[in-house]
């Protein structure tokens, strides 16, 4: 187990690069100054100023730079140095500094990510806790009578669950929910009840896979001659779903929660807008939008980190889960 | 099976660990929807609206506008009083006594000036700059300093650490001396601060008014400030704009910015105008979406949505309309009172469809014409012919294109400059439509009928319901002049670069005035200035803007620029203005006053009187009347 995190603790700097390198030559290539304000124009002295003081007016400097103070390199070195700092008041110092937001001016987009990841992982938690609740109880139903009005029920509602678009769902809630009811918040964030409609929106999907997932499982599990035994020793039904078959049913549900732990936990652009969260996945589709090269990098890096790692502790558990895995 | 349940029970137990360290604030007396997230509240870095009226709330300039005023009217802030020189040229601003900081300290005019100084250093950068360029020496001093850290750089490649450190340290020092010595803004006393320009500025009081020209605290700015040894450049930590560390002279301290979630503003104790301040605390919660926006005005926890773009706003408008068209009476003679329509809203009963508010803005909607001889592809350009371009701008029927496609109540526009918005100035009355004339000077031009007329791209980007307009205008010119159009649709930033290359034939542009003088519409047009996105050159249009640049009558200037906005709307065509921006708010006009309803578009949310909250005068807030039309209707309220 152990050389195991190692390895993949030592391949994670690897990746990291290799992915620093592809986003920023697709970002780079993307036109446009990203220092412009739209709609008006400073002068080009002043323009020109602008990209230098970002380094944007040269590829290999940005990168050079970007990968010095990202990698903490810059942070080592200027900690090692003992003479007199050139810059001396820099806030806080972070050891990986992912650089300015050139949209969000007066920011760095560690702060960036430090507000906003902890928005989103309490959100993505919150939907896979109700997507795992909901989809392997929705699961086991439809498993125990295959083919039933119950298991009908559960698969229509989670193909619908799949297939809505989350903007959809979202609206639909925040309409009925909080605005026709009054039961809920609109456009708050940080209260248990205004966690309930966007943890609902962004768990349904994965809901609906886990159900299906948890149902094939189920029947090809409740099939199993080990299930028969059970039964024939006179265990009683619950016992035999849940405590013999679940057990192996969940393995597939375990690997496949994984990465949609770091993709709930990294936030979701249309939940976010809807709901307004102030979590993270609007600066996938804004940083690009903007051509906000520090931030694009960054929060594809926080979410590569985050995808390995989720895997890695996916792979831990399962071992644990079931020991015979190698 | 206890195993199973593990990954469930760490992500709860992460779920309440993190909702419990996680409260929303108590809501403000005031609270209301900024137009989009600010950005910075450095105004060496500002260009967007949001900024701008974020940076009205936590500090002041010399000057303020009155936003209730018909005129627009500028009062004296931190200056209570200047003199004007005989030329025109030299302003001295005396500062008002026991005007302070929020930490209690006097705001002094070396404070002016050391904001200033940071505006004209090109390591900072700011959008704005092109403002302070009219004062003496500022260009010079832009330039010079521009040089000397390109002149600085090879030396500081070769230097070691410490040498570079001294060899930037030396130019800082020089640029300070330079500052002092050539840039015409000087401070004789703590409470005087004498400007000089290069040359007269009618609307110079205007200008001090505008955040760019506020001041900052010096000993908060420069204790984030260092010089980066590698570059020669002053760098600044961005973190002294937020709270609690943000000294400001305005009438709300900024208390806490939490990112993408709220700015919240408590009064400041150490405003000198606490009489005008008629609420504690402010707060602007950030709201992406625009129906959220909506929708969290609708459970009342929102004040004032100061931008509605929601796609069902036209439908909105009409259940306005509706509504006040069963007031019909009442509004009529309100409006005959010259009472303005957030008054006339407050005076009619309360319905929810009497919360949307129609306000015209100062901005202009408009296509380019690309004015250039050839165009980027080589082709020879029709459209550098003025008679194309008039022809073109008379086939449009602006009228359908309000009522039919835009439906936002949007005042159709033969001119850039919006009508009313200036006083004094009367913008020219624009091309009526007139397809006959246009054919015949299509055919003068040499394609009767359309006939040899190349196909028209016409370039813009993919939201904001160009689509829609572009169609419109190329059903006109198909019915009217047989001339057809194909469209080239792109993301904004990648339509803004093509746009500033010229490399379109046709493109959607949009133009929102900065300050109250019809030149910050007009220098659009001038030969070579960095938004002439038409690339128009006409050696009279810029003989008559310096001569009205030299003029330092009032009356005969904006009869001079009267003239120059003629010719680039009226004979010349180098583009074609379609309407006049509105502006919608969503706000209850029986609780929310001093919301402005003037053209400028300039907000002012720190004037707010929330009526029945027992705070301030309790007196509504409202636009002063137009002059009655019938003598002696003034209505008492």
């Amino acid at each position: 187990m152990i050389p195991l995190i190692l390895r993949r603790l030592a391949q994670l700097p690897l990746i990291l690069g290799v992915i620093f390198t592809i986003t920023l030559a697709l970002a780079w290539a993307v036109p446009g100054n990203p220092l412009e304000n739209p709609e008006r124009r400073p002068p080009p002295e002043i323009a020109a100023a602008m990209k230098r003081q970002y380094n944007l007016d040269s590829f290999w400097r940005f990168y050079g730079s970007y990968l010095d103070s990202a990698s903490g390199v810059k942070f080592v070195r200027e900690s090692l140095d003992s003479q007199p700092k050139s810059v001396t008041n820099q806030g806080t110092r972070w050891v990986f500094d992912l650089g300015p937001s050139l949209r969000h001016r007066d920011r760095r987009v560690n702060e960036i990510i430090a507000d906003s990841l902890p928005v989103s992982m309490t959100l993505g938690a919150a939907a896979i806790v109700f997507a795992l609740i909901v989809g392997v109880g929705a699961g086991v139903l439809g498993a125990i009578r295959p083919n039933g009005v119950l298991d009908a029920l559960t698969l229509t509602i989670a193909l619908i669950g799949i297939s809505l678009p989350s903007f959809v769902i979202g609206t639909v809630l925040l309409l009925v929910f909080a605005v026709w009811l009054a039961w809920l918040p609109v456009g708050e964030w940080g209260t248990l009840r205004s966690l309930i409609l966007p943890a609902i929106t962004l768990g349904l999907p994965p809901a609906a896979y886990i159900a299906r997932l948890t149902r094939l499982g189920m029947i090809e599990q409740l099939s199993m001659d080990y299930i028969r035994t059970a039964r024939a020793k006179g265990a009683p039904e619950h016992v035999v779903v849940l405590r013999h078959a679940l057990k192996n049913a969940f393995l597939p549900v375990l690997s496949y929660l994984g990465p949609a732990t770091a993709f709930a936990m990294t936030g979701s652009f249309v939940v976010e807008r809807v709901f307004n969260v102030p979590g993270m996945g609007k600066h996938f589709v804004n940083g690009v939008q903007n051509k906000d090269l520090f931030l694009i990098i960054g929060v594809v890096l926080v979410f590569a980190t985050l995808l390995i790692l989720m895997n890695l502790l996916v792979d831990v558990l399962y071992r644990w889960v079931d020991p015979r895995i190698e | 099976m206890w195993k199973l349940l593990l990954p469930l029970l760490a992500l709860l137990m992460l779920l309440g660990a993190s909702v419990l360290s996680d409260r929303p604030r108590p809501r403000a007396d005031f609270t209301f929807v900024n137009r989009a997230d600010v950005t910075t509240l450095d105004f060496a870095q500002m260009s967007w609206m949001q900024d701008l009226r974020a940076a009205r709330i936590v500090f002041e300039g010399l000057t303020r506008h009155n936003v209730l005023t018909q005129d627009f009217r500028v009062d004296p802030a931190v200056a209570e009083r200047w003199d004007v020189s005989e030329d025109k040229r030299t302003y001295t601003f005396h500062l008002r006594e026991g005007v302070k900081w929020s930490n209690g300290e006097p705001v002094t005019s070396e404070d002016f000036r050391f904001a200033w100084r940071r505006l004209l250093l090109p390591e900072y950068a700011a959008d704005y700059t092109g403002f302070f360029l009219t004062i003496k020496g500022a260009r010079e001093f832009l330039q010079w300093r521009t040089k000397a850290l390109a002149d600085l750089a090879p030396a500081l490649s070769r230097a070691t650490r410490e040498e570079a450190a001294l060899l930037s340290d030396a130019l800082w020092k020089e640029t300070l001396n330079r500052y002092d010595e050539t840039v015409g803004v000087v401070a004789p006393d703590s409470r005087t601060l004498v400007v000089t320009l290069e040359r007269p500025v009618p609307y110079f009081l205007d200008l001090m008014a505008f955040p760019v020209f506020y001041p900052v605290y010096p000993p908060l700015v420069s204790a984030h400030e260092s010089l980066n040894a590698r570059t020669g450049q002053m760098v600044i930590d961005p973190s002294w704009t937020k709270a609690p560390k943000l000294i400001g002279n305005g009438a709300f301290v900024l208390t806490d910015w939490r990112f993408q979630r709220e700015m919240r503003f408590e009064r400041n104790p150490h405003y000198w105008d606490q009489k005008n301040i008629h609420v504690d605390s402010i707060s602007t919660p950030s709201i992406a979406d625009e129906n959220a926006a909506v929708l969290a005005f609708r459970t009342g926890a929102i004040d004032w949505v100061s931008d509605v773009t929601t796609g069902y706003l036209p439908e909105m408008i009409e259940q306005k309309l509706a509504f006040l068209g069963e007031h019909k009476d009442e509004v009529d003679k309100l409006r005959a009172e010259g009472w303005d329509e957030h008054e006339i809203a407050r005076r009619l009963p309360a319905d929810p469809r009497n919360r949307l508010h129609i306000a015209p803005a100062f901005g202009t909607y408009f296509w380019n014409f690309n004015c250039l001889p050839t165009l980027r592809d080589g082709r020879p350009n029709p459209l550098a012919d003025p008679r194309v371009r008039r022809a073109l701008s008379l086939a449009v029927d602006k009228q359908g294109l309000v009522d039919q496609v835009r439906r936002r109540l949007e005042r159709p526009t033969g001119t850039l400059t919006p009508p009313g918005s200036i006083a004094g100035y009367e913008p020219p009355a624009g091309l009526k439509r007139d397809p006959v004339e246009a054919r015949r000077l299509l055919a003068e031009a040499g394609y009767p009928g359309g006939k040899g007329f190349m196909t028209i791209e016409m370039l813009f980007n993919k939201d904001a319901g160009h689509d829609l307009v572009a169609q419109y205008l190329a059903k006109c010119w198909r019915e009217e002049l047989g001339v057809s159009c194909t469209f080239r649709v792109l993301e904004l930033s990648i339509a803004r670069d093509e746009i500033k290359n010229a490399n379109y034939i046709m493109s959607r542009g949009s133009w929102f005035g900065d300050f109250g003088d019809p030149v910050t519409f007009l220098e659009l047009n001038r030969t070579g200035d960095g938004n002439n996105d038409r690339k128009y050159a006409n050696p009279a249009y810029d003989a008559l803007l310096d001569a009205a640049a030299a003029e330092t009558d009032v009356a005969k200037r904006f009869d001079i620029l009267t003239r120059a906005e003629t010719m680039v709307v009226e004979d010349e065509c180098a583009l074609l203005p379609l309407f006049h921006y509105n502006n919608f708010y969503l706000f209850d006009a029986h609780t929310v006053t001093g919301i402005t309803s003037h053209p400028r578009t300039v907000q002012t949310p720190q004037i707010v009187e929330m009526l029945g909250d027992g705070k301030g005068a309790e007196v509504p807030l409202r636009m002063e009347q137009k002059k009655p039309r019938a003598a002696g209707t003034g209505g008492a309220p």
